[in-house]
């Protein structure tokens, strides 16, 4: 009898091992389907190109949207009568579903329209290689206007976007750098943004350089020296003021007597344009004394007999 | 009918814009916010109510939604010259002022207003301070410049106009009856004051004469490690 007890509870104990086995397997099998579908569900769109830059600003209707109202009404109330919504929808359309290397020019045709305005004789002030100091300047003296300073360049400052032919038609992962395709959404806003500007541009016009890059203040490949330069109209601009800034403490790469600038203004007095150079003009060069007060060059009083 | 500036048009879309502006670009650092949530916390701090009964605990939601924190050591308080302060805080990358934290940020140069029995803003007229003091726009200043002073740290700094009239040290003032209270004297570790005057300005104030010595006294006082220079390089 203890035999006959041994085989029943033997065999429920193989009933019992197969039933786990079996519940095992299912488990198992219910946890690799589970992550299997999850796993098509959550890559929104594996057909998404994908690119070496950074992706598509997040919330960036947002940021337009309030960038813009910011702008013309809080900065800029004369512009009141701009339409913050169509300017957004303009910039949508522009690259929302499209392949991100074919963009062309007649894409920004509609925002390009809404979003310009004139820009006061005197005060455009061009950069190369220059940024950070340039809109310091800008913001410390409201006479003089960096195209990040116009509304266009205030809205996609520092922001990047770029479209996909796969829904939702952003791309938020990555966008083309501009050496994997020139036609990119980014370099072309930036190349026509440029160019309208350098035409609205009238009277003295400033364009400040930087006089510690190895490679030369004024670069043919740089927009400065391939866009803007070409598209000032010489019936309209009387004067290039150029303001050549070395870091402080920094190299002393070029000045206005050097190659790269004596370049820039063969090509502008070509185009009838006169040009003063100016070495490390001073009110620029206080702004860069506030990072550097002890170095000799920021001295307030300098030696004077 | 009240005598300062409506409240500013497209106010929704600006103060959402600048939130989500400051998360993804201006300071990424403090993290993920919910800009809906903290457009609505705002509004609810003064809408349907009479323009002349906010109090600034009434944005506390607001704050607490928006609050990040303050490097020690950046601090930058400051009396009548805004702009002076804007171009040397740089943004937040040199010094953070109260406008370049995210809820000085999302407030800066606008004007709002509500009005009683009505969810709407009001557009046409906001109450100036002097008109009533417990107006929207004075009372969030008073929020952001209590908790500015709260969670600073460190060694801070206070910029002073020395051309002002009046005098540097401004009595009553935001920096006085708002900020210095609110200092925590365990989490401070020197008080800097700069007493700066205009270029070509006259010269009204210095470190140890008349309004900044009175505040340099009070600081002392208070039991804080102070210095002052004047016409800061």
């Amino acid at each position: 009898m203890p035999l006959q007890q041994g085989s029943a509870r033997a065999r429920q104990r193989t009933v019992l091992l197969v039933g786990i086995a079996v519940l095992l397997a299912a488990l198992v099998l219910a946890v690799v389907l589970a992550s299997l579908l999850t796993h098509g569900r959550h890559a929104v769109s594996p057909q998404m190109l994908k690119w070496k830059d950074r992706g598509t600003t997040k919330n960036l209707q947002e940021v337009i949207l309030g960038r813009c109202y910011n702008y013309i009404t809080a900065q800029h109330p004369e512009l009141g009568d701009k339409d913050c919504l169509k300017i957004w929808e303009s910039l949508k359309d522009a690259f929302i579903y499209k392949n991100p290397c074919n963009i062309t020019p007649e894409d920004y045709q509609p925002l390009m329209e809404l979003a310009s305005h004139p820009v006061p004789c005197n005060k455009s002030l061009f950069w190369s290689k220059t940024g950070d100091l340039a809109h310091r300047y800008t913001k410390s003296n409201q006479n003089f206007l960096t195209l990040e300073d116009t509304l266009l360049g205030y809205m996609a400052d520092k922001i990047s976007w770029c479209g996909d032919p796969s829904a939702p038609g952003i791309n938020y992962e990555s966008c083309p750098k501009r050496s994997e395709c020139e036609s990119n959404p980014g370099s072309v806003f930036w190349k026509m943004a440029s160019k309208m500007f350098a035409e609205a541009a009238c009277g003295v016009v400033q364009v400040m350089l930087n006089g510690s890059v190895e490679a030369g203040a004024f670069r043919s490949s740089s927009i400065f020296g391939s866009v803007e330069v070409f598209n000032l109209d010489p019936d309209k601009v009387s004067e290039v003021h150029i303001w050549l800034m070395q870091d402080i403490g920094g190299p002393q790469s070029e000045s206005c007597s050097g190659h790269s600038i004596q370049r820039l203004i063969s090509i502008l007095e070509e185009r009838n344009f006169k040009i003063i150079c100016e070495d490390n003009y001073r009110p620029v060069q206080l702004l860069q004394c506030v990072h550097n007060p002890d170095h000799t060059d920021c001295r307030l009083c300098t030696n004077s007999t | 009918k009240w005598k300062g500036e409506g409240t500013t048009q497209n106010l929704e879309s600006i103060v959402i814009g600048r939130c989500y502006d400051y998360i993804r670009i201006v300071n990424p650092a403090v993290g993920e916010k919910n800009c809906s949530q903290i457009w609505e916390a705002f509004k609810n701090a003064f809408i349907n109510k009479d323009p002349c009964s906010i109090l600034p605990k009434d944005y506390e939601l607001f704050i607490n939604l928006t609050l990040h924190t303050i490097p020690p050591n950046k601090s930058l308080f400051w009396e009548n010259n805004q702009l002076l302060v804007n171009r040397f805080a740089d943004r937040g990358r040199r010094y953070m002022s109260l406008g370049d934290t995210l809820f000085g940020f999302l407030g800066d140069f606008l004007y709002w207003c509500g009005q009683a029995d009505s969810p709407g803003l009001d557009y046409e007229s906001c109450p100036t301070t002097v008109e009533c003091e417990n107006n929207a726009v004075e009372s969030f200043w008073r929020m952001a410049s209590i908790t500015y002073a709260r969670h600073s740290s460190g060694v801070i700094h206070v910029l002073l106009n020395g051309s002002a009239d009046g005098g540097a040290y401004p009595q009553p003032g935001f920096f006085a009856d708002y900020e210095i209270p609110n200092l925590q004297r365990g989490k401070i570790s020197q008080i800097v004051i700069w007493v700066v005057d205009d270029i070509e300005g006259p010269d009204i104030d210095s470190c140890g004469a008349h309004t900044v010595k009175t505040l340099e006294t009070r600081l002392k006082t208070l039991g804080y490690d102070v210095t002052c220079t004047d016409n800061n390089k």
